[in-house]
């Protein structure tokens, strides 16, 4: 099998592949914020005595469960990427939600509203996301 | 794409499909589980306590994180493949790491869950 060697400027550009660039892009940031978030964890958990699981629950849940991290600057940080995470998150999962209901539905209507639909819900979702993450 | 394709899902594993329409079926079997999650979460960040007793539920953890992981795992792999095109020549090489990483990530996540079940 041979190796793909069409350069991108010949590609072109539409929709599908500025999602599909953007999908690639989100999935990285994805990878490098576990990543950091990890490292970042285990640094805090080392500086403040606090349960490395408990810092990442209430990282993600920090509606239901106790702040473990003393300082302002930590909470900041940690809620920051979690935001972004949550963000890149939501716009990764449009893209592929988009190709699998793409392939169910064939009408050009039907296509249309499930692409209205999926951005309106991602939007939604994450500003919701955003919202309570950052006033909790 | 017409929705005739007359090619039943065990028909597509046995012919040219096999492992890559297999990691291709589970990519999308975990991105809709993943889809699934991310709307309890949200619910959850809502204040409705039904999605953190979902949460909880080790059936669920047990679906999530055999599916979840496998797409977290796939996708670098097509991230990996798309970001260095010559590496395609070794995709099937690529599939098989992919499956013994997945073996070895989703094994130990599965004796945690288990393990705190059944309060070992």
């Amino acid at each position: 099998m041979a190796a793909r060697t069409l350069p991108i400027s010949k590609r072109g550009f539409n929709f599908e592949m500025f999602m599909w660039g953007f999908t690639r892009f989100t999935v990285i940031v994805m990878y490098g914020l576990i990543l950091a978030g990890l490292i970042g964890g285990l640094i805090l958990s080392a500086q403040t005595g606090a349960n490395l699981a408990d810092i990442l629950y209430w990282a993600f849940f920090p509606n239901v469960s106790q702040n473990p991290l003393s300082q302002v600057w930590m909470t900041i940080l940690a809620k920051l990427m979690v935001i972004a995470f949550v963000l890149a998150a939501c716009g990764h999962g449009v893209h592929g939600v988009l190709e699998i209901l793409d392939d169910y539905f064939t009408s050009v209507g039907a296509r249309r509203w499930a692409r209205n639909f999926i951005i309106t819900y991602a939007v939604v979702a994450s500003l919701i996301a955003a919202y309570v993450i950052w006033t909790s | 794409m017409g929705l005739k394709r007359n090619v039943s899902l065990a028909t597509a594993l046995r012919y040219k499909g096999q492992g890559p329409m297999l990691a291709f079926i589970l990519h999308r079997i975990g991105g809709s589980a993943l889809f699934i999650f991310f709307t309890l979460y949200i619910l959850s960040l809502l204040g409705m306590s039904f999605a953190n007793t979902i949460f909880s539920n080790w059936v669920f953890q047990i679906i999530l994180l055999v599916f979840g992981l496998f797409h977290a795992i796939n996708g670098l792999r097509i991230t990996i493949l798309d970001l260095f095109p010559k590496l395609i020549e070794n995709y099937r090489n690529a599939i098989s790491i992919e499956w013994v990483v997945y073996i070895l990530v989703v094994g130990f996540a599965l004796f945690v869950v288990l393990r705190n079940t059944l309060g070992g």
